[in-house]
């Protein structure tokens, strides 16, 4: 289940990255919230879990509502995008399974891959909606890479990422030229 | 109890102040109501004791304490003597919420907490508009954001001993994203207003941040701290290099100020990267100077440096052996702790600090220059401000005590 779990939050940040739509920004939060949740619950999280898919979940609505109607996924030169997906992927993979041991390798890979693919769609020219999107699944992505550690976050962290999360979602940003 | 209320009363002030904005005076009463009421509860709080009300354990360490109350008593000065061209009320609003975030950052138990606070301050700034785009707004925090949660994965993963130091790049570079030194210097707009520029994270949330990071990478990465401190001097005397020569040489007065920021901060983060009680001491006594005098001069110097009113009176000339750290002034007793501190450790490094330190002159009278002639508010505001750091030289003890040290 967690392998499972951290594909789909990789493919929904990969989506996040690929996509220019509300639909297909929706369709990645949508991933990467059920990705993480479901680390979470393999990891016994059921409360941290919970919350995720709460905070989550108001992302999604509000990303359904608001931005450019259409799926937009893969818009003409999109290739660098394209490369950019599979190679912090396939990054990810090696340092989560090869450079780092021990137990949680699909934690670990779905936390590096989506913090390093939503980093690389805010940090580069997007424009707001899709940046407030990768920042969502950013502040989810804080959380589940406190899991890493054997101990794990607790509840609290995961709550806080949700709330973040679903608040980010709800600010309104003015200025569109996205430079 | 006091975290708590240290972030969510200022926090209710910000709020009120923003809700209330149609109505001025009516914001700025409930604002300062609250503003006081949460610095009250940091000024009651027990440093080092955890309070877990919320289900978080939030915790107050002594250094971090010291400098909130040194944030609030800054907004407190820049608020009750703001220019004439400056609304209380914004300044309050803005205030309070960075405040309320600072307080957060400092009583966060684990990074991951901290991490989630600056993400939502950069946000929120990066969201109110001004005459940066919303990308670049957020670059530098969210850069920030991103190396600091790596650093946090590679602290925690189990493997090669090489991933420590990994984390330990990532806690230094994070840091440095989020203040907006070198390497990762924030895009400045000289014409933008203070509270959306970059000025808040280098003069009134890095402080905080700085503090908080660096204790938490103590916690994470105890077997690194050498390489830690020796990537924070490095970085420290690069800033103290370029901070200075910039701030000589732009053309722009604002962008001179912004520089001179950078060079103070090269000088704390070579005082926190020594890693003894004296370079510890002097990083702490510049963070004062940081936030308690070169911040409200900033300030008080917009207007006349918008006019274009350069002035060569006592009042600028005392601001400038200020900003450049003369005696009596607290940047002269944190010049001799560092360099005390350096010899300490290896002199060669206290040769090269005292050499840096010979570059503070020239920027030094050019921004006491451009203070203008002061008058009424903004010549209180300039006397307040050095009056408090005179005593800070004069009497660092009390002030190192507060923070612990």
């Amino acid at each position: 289940m967690s392998t499972t779990a951290a594909f789909a939050a990789w493919i929904g940040a990969a989506l996040i990255v690929l996509s220019e739509g509300r639909r297909g920004l929706a369709l990645g939060m949508a991933l990467v919230t059920l990705g993480f949740a479901g680390l979470a619950l393999a990891a016994g999280q059921v409360e941290g879990a919970v919350a995720l898919v709460a905070g989550g979940g108001v992302a999604v609505v509000q990303r359904l509502r608001s931005g450019k109607d259409a799926w937009g996924v893969m818009p003409p030169g999109s290739t660098a995008r394209v490369v950019l997906a599979a190679g912090v992927g396939l990054l990810a993979l090696w340092i989560s399974t090869t450079v780092m041991s021990g137990p949680g390798a699909s934690i670990r890979f779905a936390a590096l891959s989506v913090l390093g693919l939503t980093a690389a769609r805010v940090l580069t020219p997007s424009d707001p909606p899709a940046v407030m999107t990768a920042l969502a699944a950013l502040a989810l992505s804080v959380a589940v890479a406190a899991g890493v550690a054997g101990t794990g976050p607790g509840p609290a962290v995961y709550v806080l990422a949700a709330i973040v999360a679903g608040g980010i979602s709800l600010i309104q940003v003015s200025e569109f030229d996205g430079a | 109890m006091e975290p708590e209320l240290a972030v969510g009363l200022p926090a209710i002030g910000s709020v009120c102040a923003a809700v209330l904005r149609a109505r001025p005076r009516a914001a700025l009463v409930a604002a300062a109501v609250f503003g006081l009421l949460g610095l009250a509860a940091v000024v009651l709080s027990s440093p080092g004791v955890t309070s877990n009300q919320l289900g978080i354990g939030l915790s107050l360490s002594p250094e971090s304490r010291a400098l909130l109350i040194a944030a609030g008593a800054a907004m407190a000065l820049t608020v009750v003597l703001a220019p004439l061209a400056v609304e209380r009320a914004i300044l309050l609003t803005w205030g309070l919420a960075g405040l309320a975030g600072m307080a957060a950052i400092a009583a966060a138990g684990s990074l991951e907490i901290l991490i989630l606070v600056v993400l939502v301050l950069a946000v929120l700034q990066a969201s109110a508009g001004g005459s940066r785009s919303f990308a670049t707004r957020l670059r530098g925090p969210v850069l920030a954001v991103v190396l600091l949660s790596l650093a946090a994965v590679c602290a925690r993963a189990e493997g090669p001993v090489f991933l420590q130091r990994f984390a330990a790049v990532g806690l230094v570079a994070g840091l440095s994203a989020a203040v907006g030194t070198l390497p990762y210097m924030h895009d400045f707009d000289p014409n933008e207003r203070t509270a959306t520029s970059p000025i808040p994270w280098i003069a009134f949330i890095g402080p905080v941040l700085a503090l908080a990071v660096l204790a938490r990478a103590r916690e994470l990465i105890p077997s690194e701290g050498g390489d830690l401190g020796a990537m924070m001097i490095g970085l420290g005397l690069l800033n103290v290099v370029w901070g200075n020569l910039a701030s000589w040489r732009t053309e722009n007065g604002a962008a001179a100020w912004h520089y001179s920021f950078i060079a103070d901060w090269g000088l704390v983060l070579c005082g926190l990267g020594l890693a003894i009680a004296d370079g510890q001491r002097a990083a702490i006594l510049l963070l004062y100077g940081i936030v308690l005098s070169r911040l409200p001069l900033y300030l008080w110097s917009r207007q006349s440096l918008r006019e274009k009113r350069p002035n060569d009176r006592p009042i600028n000339l005392l601001a400038a052996a200020m900003l450049a750290g003369a005696a009596p002034f607290a940047g002269f007793a944190a010049r001799v702790l560092l360099l005390r501190g350096a010899t300490q450790l290896y002199w060669p490094l206290a040769l090269a600090i005292g050499l840096g330190l010979l570059l503070w002159l020239p920027p030094s009278l050019r921004l006491g220059r451009s203070l203008g002639l002061p008058r009424g508010r903004q010549a209180w505001g300039i006397g307040v401000a050095l009056a408090v750091n005179v005593v800070i030289g004069l009497y660092p003890q009390p002030f190192l005590a507060l923070a612990g040290l």
